[in-house]
């Protein structure tokens, strides 16, 4: 493998924030969501993408043996796969495509099927991962049937751009109806300012529905939707930067990109 | 929030709308078209990121682009390889970085305009340090593999994608004709047909073995049902260069014209270009030899199909041919 070892320490950094992110949503969202966590799925599925995939860009940070992850993937490409299907029943053919479940869908094939096509030095091996850096067995992984790794990473990018150019409340995680998202700008200026002191997940609940009703103007989501939104309001800025659609558009640019690069990497 | 602050950020948003070149309501076509062209960028970033891009062979590529090339254009080519061969590892990494910045910017709408005029800089500059100005002055140039340059035809997007309309853009009879005007936009397609039929003819690509050549030694490395059609295509037109080469210059020729003629016409033709940018891809050039982990780009296959889409004239343009 010629790729430098920073290279890949930075893209493994990345699925790492990216699955610190997705731990910190988890926990933060159960505080938040009375009505049961919704998207917790994709939350998990997040944090454990971007554990795997770091696991197999640097060998130190590897956790599993491979047969566990595809036994993870597996399971988590069916889950999406049940609930696009419940969305295409309400939302037509067009829910494969553009469904609320169709790039995690996407994104758990293409890594159930890195882990079920690798060859190389450490398929087959069982008792861990070899990280695509490491050098010591003069090998590297490569992909079975490359070509389906070449559509999965069109696909991908496809996603990635489109993610990208989507205004981002259409991303949000944990959405709760009638709770409204306020811009990032104004809400955490407020929170620096010191203003938002009344806030946190114990004001929100027991606030209740006329407190979200009064916390911002509904149409300041919309008017800025292409922007950075931060999460629910009355909420502490670091919990609010967790939730915000921009944040979550962030990482599923960044894990779809990271396992473009991977999979392309081991054609 | 009051509304004051509301108006002021419902104005901010129609300007980075504006700014994407997008409208508000209803699917904007160029800002979709300028998502494939960040699709393609991001894909030639992350191909540069590969294995064989940090090894010696990647300076040996660029090298190899030099012969035959006037002085005045290979001295900057053999400058320019030997630098990276002495850094390759640090100038690759930019290199990747730089291509995969400008997919995404390219994505993102507020960078958009920014994205657009640095890959064309950046295009450019590839296109002579890297790809020896597409084997155009060499005789090198194959439209079957890659003439005029795959990455001058994303230049060539980005100028004809950018995000503003000349007065009479609402009226544009297609995408390209919004920012430089139908007139030089369709000038820009016959050029750039025109000369890739006029390279088909050339005497290196009319010989009789070698579009034969050129096809079957794609082969190599690739899956076997690539490989495999790779073969066959060969066999097609074994000794059959001379044929093979004016027939693709007659269809090259028919489609730099197209955009001239009526919309249905027009296309027609456009239909014709996306095929020939199909067959280019699968067969001249092997999804850009992508899928043997050494292919720098996905070559002039899609950026042709997506040139193709930016000249469709929209239901009920109603154009003349003038």
């Amino acid at each position: 493998m010629n790729i430098p070892a920073w290279i890949l320490d930075i893209f493994a950094a990345v699925m790492l924030l990216v699955a610190a992110v997705s731990a910190g949503q988890l926990v933060v969202a159960r505080a938040w969501t009375r009505a049961g966590a919704r998207d917790a799925d994709i939350a998990l599925s997040h944090l454990l993408m971007g554990i795997a995939m770091a696991g197999t860009l640097v060998a130190s940070l590897s956790t599993l043996p491979n047969a566990a992850w595809e036994v993870i993937f597996a399971v988590m490409t069916a889950w999406f796969f049940w609930y696009l299907c419940r969305e295409t029943r309400g939302q037509g053919v067009g829910a494969l495509v553009s469904g609320h479940h169709a790039p995690h869908l996407l994104h758990s094939a293409a890594m159930l099927y890195m882990f079920a096509a690798l060859a190389g030095p450490a398929a087959g091996g069982g008792s861990g991962m070899v990280g695509l850096a490491t050098g010591s067995s003069g090998g590297m992984q490569t992909l079975h049937a490359p070509t389906l790794a070449l559509v999965f990473t069109l696909l991908l990018i496809a996603y990635s751009v489109r993610d990208l150019d989507r205004k981002a409340c259409a991303d949000g995680y944990f959405h709760v109806v009638g709770r409204h998202f306020t811009p990032a700008g104004p809400a955490l200026a407020t929170a620096a300012a010191g203003v938002t002191s009344q806030g946190g997940p114990a004001g929100l609940a027991s606030g209740g529905d006329s407190a979200v009703a009064t916390m911002v103007h509904p149409e300041a989501a919309e008017v800025s939707s292409g922007d950075l939104l931060a999460g629910p309001v009355n909420a502490s800025p670091p919990e609010r930067l967790l939730l915000s659609p921009a944040v979550v558009k962030g990482c599923r640019v960044a894990m779809g990109v990271t396992m473009a690069f991977m999979l392309l990497i081991m054609v | 929030m009051s509304d004051t602050a509301v108006g002021r950020s419902r104005a901010a948003a129609r300007d980075r709308l504006d700014a994407a070149g997008a409208t508000p309501a209803g699917p904007d076509v160029r800002r979709a078209l300028q998502l494939g062209l960040a699709a393609i960028w991001l894909l030639d970033g992350v191909l540069q990121y590969q294995s064989v891009m940090f090894t010696k062979a990647f300076g040996q590529m660029l090298a190899a682009t030099s012969p035959s090339n006037p002085g005045i254009v290979s001295s900057p080519i053999n400058w320019n390889a030997t630098l990276i061969e002495h850094h390759m590892v640090l100038l690759n990494a930019i290199f990747a970085t730089v291509q995969l910045l400008l997919g995404l910017g390219i994505a993102y709408r507020p960078t958009v305009r920014l994205a657009l005029a640095a890959s064309i800089v950046w295009a450019l500059g590839v296109w002579w340090f890297g790809e020896g100005l597409g084997g155009v002055l060499s005789g090198a140039a194959d439209p079957v593999n890659g003439a005029p340059g795959a990455v001058i035809i994303y230049a060539l997007l980005a100028v004809l994608l950018w995000p503003s309309d000349r007065p009479s853009g609402a009226s544009a009879p297609f995408v390209a004709a919004r920012a430089v005007g139908a007139q030089v936009a369709r000038a820009l397609w016959l050029v750039l047909w025109g000369s890739l039929a006029y390279f088909g003819l050339t005497p290196a690509n009319r010989a009789p073995q070698a579009l034969h050549d050129m096809i079957a030694g794609m082969a190599s490395g690739e899956p076997g049902w690539l490989a495999a059609l790779d073969k066959h295509s060969a066999a097609l037109v074994a000794h059959q260069g001379l044929a093979a080469s004016i027939v693709l210059a007659v269809a090259l020729a028919i489609v730099a014209v197209g955009v001239y003629l009526p919309a249905p016409v027009a296309r027609a033709t456009l239909v014709l270009a996306i095929v020939l940018a199909a067959v280019i891809w699968v067969v001249g050039e092997a999804f850009g030899t992508i899928l043997t982990g050494g292919g720098t780009d996905p070559n002039s296959g899609p950026l042709l199909a997506l040139l193709a889409l930016t000249y469709w004239p929209p239901p009920r343009a109603g154009r003349s041919g003038s």
